[in-house]
């Protein structure tokens, strides 16, 4: 939430006075700073359930924990992230999480009377027993273990390619990550 | 008004038609060039920029490219738009077409291997009484091989292999590391063989920068991009090819160009699409299809990705020495070499690519959370993994055909794309598995996992066959020098003419048969037979 404390601080702060105000330039070469939008407002959930979308972020919490200062899975957003990935997802990727986000927390009301949002960290990481079976090519026939194994994935991946991971790095004097070519549209 | 001066149209900008237009323009042959892709800026349309500042965060936008897994965000707009340029395939037996219509084609991306091939696939029938001979040899081919080596830069080693013959190639001596040390010596009591990685090399091993510029510097050769070619159209006195059609790609308009001689380098699978789809009365079922056989035998190399993947327990937790990690390497095909009855429950063989350092995926390890990290800590660059390429058995079931009501975004009819691994290819990627596993224990690697699964028929990007080559006009739609048997100026350049392809890469062989097809043009002009 740091960079919306900035804006927030940037916003607050008076106009610059006339006295201070530069001579416009005529100079058509303008290059603006500017931010992307998920760096300036909160995301809004599109896709799942709240009940889904709280199962989801505590899940995503136990996959990627924040670590020795290094920003986890909460930090980086992942949870809101995938739910806005998922609402564009093709449907048998949205019905995999739909199906594992309720078994989830189905299983966890059934064992102890709680949201799985709700649970001990021990006996939601129970409820992950699944993600120890040795890997193999194909996916699970289990619905549960594939929710689990996508979900894994991709909550690893949303937070290692997340802004905040990326400032992490840089500020720790780590490596920067996640600068590639990018290939405008070419017509 | 076009003053229509070129003898040649050339069909496609990439391997095929970039080499065709290098060779004929330097030999004072005026060229037209038709590439149905836009031209690329690498100025202006490539910049850096951060994986988080992309609209999906890296994960590219779903079901943009349900076939091509090799896309990023970041290189998304590189490949083909799906939906515009759509096919099909049997429900359960998908097929990924991987396609690239940018001037320069799939050379702007190409992975760069470029291994000859051998007798043991031009004279493969010779061999194990599988499928059909190429109508040439090694020999035959070999001194093309030795031109188009050097200009594309290609290093490696020489190691004086009947199945992988030695090319003129840049020395390749760097040191192994002591993890891959360990892996060649657990090979080499395996029996089995390992040399470098062979590879183009530079900055950019492309047609726009090895091959279009010292064409175009000729003045013989014109290209025009966005120009998707439609029809190819045939003199019903002469049955020659007498005009080519194309659409403007932005505008949709249509034009007509006159040509002496084709050559048609649009792609393995445009190329056949575009003869199929140029039907006459002369040629009921397509440009040069007497033989019945235009868009049959479609096959390529399957791949098992990530076959084997291990770790060097030396290298865990980042203490090993400084030269444990690193290097890359190749095994080549070294089953079936003996003639008459195989060896293994399957014709042919395989090859590998391997490569030691990079961490293994967080997938493969059975643990989240606090533990994971740690373990991924503990394993950054200490992978070993190894991928599996494999020759896959062209068959006449397996095949291109034309979909009878799908159309493209410029209303030219797409195609429907059959082909499946039988029990041969499966035989080969279990075998290859199996041995992948034997090694990196022989090395004291710890295999972290092991499958034989290849991706679907296509996603390799080695699609060939449908248009091949042979020796009998009745089996085979063109001649030894790439030219059809039924329409004498008309020249088929890509993946499509081969026959075969063994385990390896197939560019430079493409390369090397349209420097010997223009070649042979440029003897037949000089001859008067074209």
């Amino acid at each position: 939430m740091k960079r919306r404390h900035l804006l927030q601080t940037l916003a607050a702060t008076p106009a610059l006075l006339p006295a201070q105000q530069t001579t416009p330039s005529p100079d058509e070469n303008v290059v603006l700073a500017v931010v992307s939008p998920d760096f300036a407002g909160l995301p809004v959930r599109r896709f799942l359930t709240p009940d889904q979308y709280a199962t989801l972020q505590s899940l995503a919490d136990l996959i990627a924990p924040s670590i020795d200062g290094r920003p986890g899975a909460k930090e980086a957003e992942a949870a809101p992230f995938l739910d806005f990935l998922l609402a564009k997802s093709p449907r048998d990727r949205q019905a995999l999480y739909q199906r594992g986000l309720d078994t989830l927390n189905r299983t966890a009301r059934t064992r102890h009377q709680k949201a799985f949002a709700e649970l001990l960290p021990a006996d939601a990481n129970a409820l992950l027993a699944p993600l120890k079976a040795k890997w193999t090519y194909s996916v699970p026939t289990d619905p549960v273990a594939a929710f689990l194994r996508a979900a894994k994935a991709d909550i690893i991946r949303a937070t290692t390619n997340s802004r905040a991971v990326a400032e992490a790095n840089v500020a720790g004097r780590r490596r920067a990550t996640g600068l590639n070519p990018y290939w405008q549209v070419i017509e | 008004m076009p003053t229509f001066n070129h003898d040649v149209v050339i069909i496609g900008s990439g391997a095929s038609g970039g080499m065709a237009a290098y060779i004929l323009a330097q030999a004072g042959v005026k060229c037209l060039m038709l590439e149905a892709g836009p031209m690329v800026d690498f100025t202006r349309h490539r910049s850096l920029k951060a994986v988080y500042d992309l609209p999906f965060r890296g994960f590219g936008e779903p079901g943009r490219f349900p076939h091509i897994t090799q896309a990023s965000e970041f290189d998304a707009n590189l490949w083909i738009d799906e939906k515009k340029n759509p096919y099909s395939h049997p429900e359960n037996d998908p097929y990924y077409w991987v396609r690239i219509r940018l001037l320069g084609g799939k050379t702007l991306r190409w992975g760069r291997a470029s291994w000859r091939l051998s007798d043991y696939e031009f004279k493969g029938k010779d061999h194990d009484g599988w499928g059909e001979n190429w109508p040439l040899s090694l020999a035959d081919l070999a001194p093309f091989y030795d031109r188009v080596e050097p200009l594309f830069r290609v290093s490696g080693r020489n190691e004086g292999w009947a199945q992988l013959p030695d090319g003129k190639l840049l020395a390749d001596e760097s040191t192994e590391s002591l993890s891959m040390e360990r892996f060649l010596a657990s090979a080499k009591k395996l029996g089995v063989p390992t040399t470098k990685p062979r590879r183009a090399t530079g900055t950019l091993a492309s047609s726009v920068n090895l091959l279009l510029p010292a064409a175009q510097a000729t003045g013989n050769l014109t290209i025009v991009p966005n120009a998707i070619v439609r029809e190819i159209g045939i003199d019903p006195k002469t049955g020659l090819v007498n005009a080519v059609h194309y659409i403007d790609r932005r505008s949709k308009r249509e034009y007509t160009v006159p040509t002496k001689t084709l050559f048609l380098g649009a792609s393995t699978l445009e190329s056949t699409r575009l003869l199929l789809n140029s039907r006459s009365r002369q040629y009921p079922t397509g440009l040069a299809n007497s033989s019945g056989v235009l868009g049959h035998y479609l096959f390529d190399q399957f791949y098992v990705k990530n076959s084997v993947t291990a770790l060097v327990p030396e290298a865990r937790g980042g203490k090993g020495p400084r030269n444990l990690m690193g290097g890359a390497g190749y095994v080549p095909r070294f089953t079936n070499l003996k003639p008459g009855k195989p060896e293994k429950n399957y014709l042919r063989g395989w090859a590998w690519d391997f490569g030691s350092g990079g961490t293994p995926s967080p997938e493969l390890f059975p643990q989240w959370g606090d533990e994971l990290a740690r373990t991924m800590a503990d394993a950054q660059g200490a992978g070993f993994s190894m991928t599996t390429m494999g020759e896959s058995l062209p068959r006449f079931e397996h095949k291109l055909t034309i979909h009878p009501t799908l159309r493209d975004e410029w209303g030219i009819p797409a195609p429907h794309l059959e082909q499946r691994y039988t029990d041969n290819e499966h035989n080969m990627a279990k075998d290859a598995m199996e041995t992948g596993v034997a090694m990196c224990e022989g090395a004291g690697f710890e295999v972290l996992a092991a499958h034989s699964q290849m991706v679907p028929p296509g996603e390799s990007i080695h699609e060939l066959g449908t248009c091949r080559m042979g020796a009998d006009p009745k089996k085979s739609v063109l001649n030894s020098f790439n030219q059809a048997h039924d329409v004498k100026n008309l020249f088929v350049l890509d993946g499509s003419a081969f026959p075969s392809g063994g385990a390896q890469n197939p560019t430079l062989t493409i390369l090397a048969l349209t420097v010997r097809a223009s070649e042979y043009l440029l003897e037949q002009k000089k001859q008067g037979k074209l």
